[in-house]
């Protein structure tokens, strides 16, 4: 059974994989954070945002600061999250489901319900 | 300050209060609603069907007609922006319903409620008795700081206690070490100003002209604002105890006692039922502050939410330490912040009780700024706690995706509370401290899973909060407001857009000098961010011009006096001396003709800005609400520049290019990875972050 999870993110509750909601493609094992399975860039903030004045604050994020971390489909390119994080910053495992509870849930074989 | 709570057998058990150990750490665990009485269950089996129905609508039109009384008796701005509340809780301080106004409050109120019962129903030097009004502002005993000022009152009919009803309102000025109520150079709770333990301030529903006297002998910089605030505070709450006892008089003690239990039992039960149809799981998102107030400074916000059931713990562990400014907090502190979006999203048709709270478990480490000593200086605590609204809000999102309450995901508001506070003597020869509830209203809302955020949408501590009359401020103080509109692009990027949050520009004038600070954040990185892919609002620089030759323009009648923030910073048409900042800026003299510029956030976007409709980029680029640079190159929309006219073909193509481009940078996780785990943030951005990159407190902090 497809679980649609987030905007761009499904979950096959039979197989435990995400896959993107856009083409489909794989994102890798549901016990494991989706954004190991995407394409990721780190992006200063003023490719983003004008700056429009050289100083130290301007309208820009500070990129010292501030970097975009961009997560794509590697199948379709699709932007699927962003997070803002200080540079270096750990990347969120924002999703860590109860897997045998949604398998349980759709009535999958071996986890209890049919 | 830890004193056990009374549990005496003697007091009847629909006036007692669970007993916990009181600290600023622990008033949170009075968050869960108390037993039921014997008394209790039977009035509420009393109540045949419909009257349920019936009089919990009745209760929502004497809490909004108390309310609106509230507002109008009222006169600082925060007061009549709607930045209050007035409640109705049982006769041991559950929260039964109010009406909001603010939701914080929706959490505070009950606390000292619970306090009063708790120690001085049963002490004989204190009692509660009909006609009493009691009166507090620290958050030591519930509150959230110190501006915020709350009156409440025992309801009682025939002689017996059968509720309280309080009003609470933000007051502009707290008679702290700078004006505001709000001091950013505060390091302690000496620095602070006037913080009142619940206190019995009137009997015999009068107010005590003594105590009136040392409140307002407080507040000196604007005393005439704390007498009438205190008055319509004690008004809108006594609105709520004549329509209480009215209702008691026609229906019975045992009626209004029963429908208030059931008011928090059904919104428990409701809660509950709703989020036991989420997924199960483990939800963690984060939020950087970028200020303490006297300097930027990166502060983290880390909530792992764990759900299970009917049931949620929220663990703030991961957040940074506590620091010597007054960006500080208690646990409920952060709970209130998180009740703000779980009362106006996930269940805003539920009654405003926490009984709606009562499945949420807290878990916040002592020692983090957001379970910070009791000698801390907190009074900045709502603006710290964007770093707890931001992440309830993305964790809370996540949970509820996928299941029947999609429609009540959306991405974070703004979430960054931009004010200009100004203090001094008026033109009329009245001394005045009070803030611009302008910006402080008009953030930008969150964009939802289909349709763009409201523009300039509200307050995000205060979704009911609304701008007051730009023109009143010019009327009532001594400047001149240069411009004050929707600010281009600040709306969050997205297929959804985020709402646009606006920009002003004042202007002193009428006065030689003006006393004025700013409190706000998102210069160096965002509080506020985008869902799904959406991205946050654009970056919020603080601008001051002083030295100008202003007036002598408009004076001319010169057309090219700036009227958008950008302008006045980029193009610098008017002479004078330039000073970009960040948006929280400490106190200083104004003088007559500077122009100081303020912005207010935009919201989150939601989903991939190359599924945004191109329809929708020309319409936001024919109203300037975006601009050529973002359509093209965010948008990578295509399109005549005379005419406006989409290209479609064009589009198509740029937005596959673009998508094929993302392939070809994008980096696979491991790569990324040991590339991205090598850098670290600027030095003067982690001084009060604790260890990196986990938060961790790195040292002892006294203060004296």
């Amino acid at each position: 059974m497809k679980r649609r999870i987030t905007e761009y993110l499904d979950l096959d509750t039979a197989t435990l994989e995400w896959a993107c909601n856009r083409c489909g493609q794989s994102l890798g094992p549901a016990a494991k954070n989706y954004k190991e399975g995407c394409l990721i860039a780190d992006r200063d903030p003023r490719e983003i945002w004008q700056p429009f004045i050289e100083a130290s604050f301007n309208f820009a994020y500070n990129p010292g600061w501030a970097r975009l971390v961009e997560f794509y489909c590697p199948g379709c390119g699709t932007m699927l999250e962003v997070e803002m994080l200080p540079p270096g910053h750990p990347i969120t495992h924002d999703i860590e489901l109860d897997l045998e509870s949604l398998q349980r849930d759709a009535g999958e074989p071996g986890s209890g319900e049919s | 300050m830890a004193t056990n709570a009374h549990s005496s057998p003697e007091i009847p058990e629909h006036f007692r209060v669970t007993p916990i150990e009181i600290s600023p750490s622990t008033m949170v665990q009075w968050l869960k609603p108390e037993p039921i009485s014997p008394i209790e269950q039977r009035g509420m089996d009393s109540l045949t069907p419909g009257d349920y129905e019936i009089y919990d609508e009745k209760l929502k039109n004497i809490l909004d007609e108390s309310r609106e009384i509230f507002v109008r008796s009222g006169v600082t701005n925060l007061l009549t922006a709607g930045d209050l509340i007035v409640a109705v809780y049982t006769a041991n301080g559950d929260l039964a319903n109010a009406s909001a106004g603010t939701y914080l409050h929706c959490v505070t109120g009950c606390l000292p409620v619970k306090y009063v019962m708790s120690q001085y129903f049963p002490d004989p030097t204190v009692g509660v008795h009909e006609g009493d009004i009691f009166y507090t502002n620290e958050a030591r005993y519930g509150g959230i700081h110190n501006p915020d000022q709350m009156a409440f009152m025992p309801v009682f009919h025939d002689g017996e206690l059968i509720a309280w009803t309080a009003a609470l309102a933000h007051q502009p000025e707290t008679g702290a070490v700078e004006p505001g109520g709000m001091p950013i150079l505060a390091r302690s709770r000496n620095d602070e100003g006037m913080k009142l333990t619940p206190i019995k301030v009137g009997e015999n529903y009068r107010i005590k002209r003594d105590l009136l006297d040392m409140m307002v002998n407080f507040i000196h910089r604007s005393p005439r604002m704390q007498e009438i605030d205190t008055r319509a505070r004690v008004t809108g709450a006594d609105r709520v105890r004549v329509r209480m006892q009215e209702l008691a008089r026609a229906q019975g003690n045992d009626f209004v006692r029963g429908l208030l239990r059931k008011l928090v039992v059904e919104a428990e039960a409701s809660a509950r039922q709703r989020i036991a149809r989420w997924n199960d799981g483990i939800y963690r998102a984060v939020a950087f502050s970028d200020t303490i107030g006297r300097e930027p400074a990166l502060v983290r916000g880390y909530l792992t939410a764990s759900k299970k059931g009917d049931t949620i713990r929220m663990d703030f562990t991961g957040t940074s330490p506590e620091n010597d400014s007054s960006y500080n907090a208690y646990p409920h502190i952060a709970a209130a912040h998180a009740a703000i979006y779980i009362f106006a999203y996930p269940f805003h048709d539920l009654p405003a009780s926490n009984g709606t709270l009562a499945p949420f478990d807290w878990e916040v480490p002592e020692g983090t700024v957001l379970n910070a000593a009791p000698d801390a200086a907190i009074s900045n605590s709502p603006p710290l706690c964007c770093i707890v609204m931001t992440p309830a809000t993305i964790a809370m999102a996540k949970m509820m995706f996928d299941s029947p309450d999609r429609d009540k995901v959306g991405a974070p508001n703004g979430n960054m509370g931009s004010e200009i506070v100004f203090a001094g003597t008026s033109q009329y020869g009245i001394a005045f401290a009070d803030l611009d509830g302008c910006t402080l209203n008009t953030e930008g809302q969150g964009a939802r899973p289909d349709m763009d955020g409201a523009h300039a949408y509200g307050f995000p501590w205060c979704h009911a909060g609304r701008a007051p009359d730009a023109e009143f401020y010019e009327s009532e103080y001594p400047f001149l407001r240069l411009f004050y509109r929707l600010k281009e692009d600040s709306g969050g990027f997205g297929m959804w857009q985020g709402g646009h949050g606006t920009e002003t520009a004042l202007a002193p004038r009428h006065v030689p000098t003006m006393f004025w600070s700013a409190i706000g954040k998102s210069s160096n990185i965002s509080v506020g961010v985008g869902l799904f892919g959406g991205y946050p609002s654009s970056a919020s620089p603080g601008v001051w011009v002083t030295n100008t030759n202003l007036w002598d323009k408009m004076t001319r009648g010169d057309d090219d006096v700036p009227t958008d923030a950008v302008s006045v910073a980029r193009d610098r048409t008017v002479d004078g001396e330039y000073l970009m900042e960040h948006l929280t800026r400490l106190t200083r003299v104004g003088q007559n003709g500077d122009i100081i510029v303020q912005l207010a956030a935009g919201g989150g976007g939601y989903g991939d800005v190359l599924e945004r409709a191109p329809a929708l980029v020309l319409s936001d680029l024919r109203q300037k609400k975006i601009s050529e640079w973002t359509a093209r190159n965010i948008y990578q929309v295509r399109y005549d520049p005379e005419t406006l006219v989409l290209d479609h073909d064009a589009t198509r193509a740029a937005r596959d290019a673009a998508r094929q481009e993302r392939i070809k940078q994008g980096m696979p996780w491991d790569a990324f990875i040991a590339e991205w785990s090598t850098k670290k943030p600027d030095a003067d951005a982690l001084k009060y972050f604790g260890h990196w990159p986990d938060g961790a407190s790195e040292q002892t902090l006294v203060r004296i």
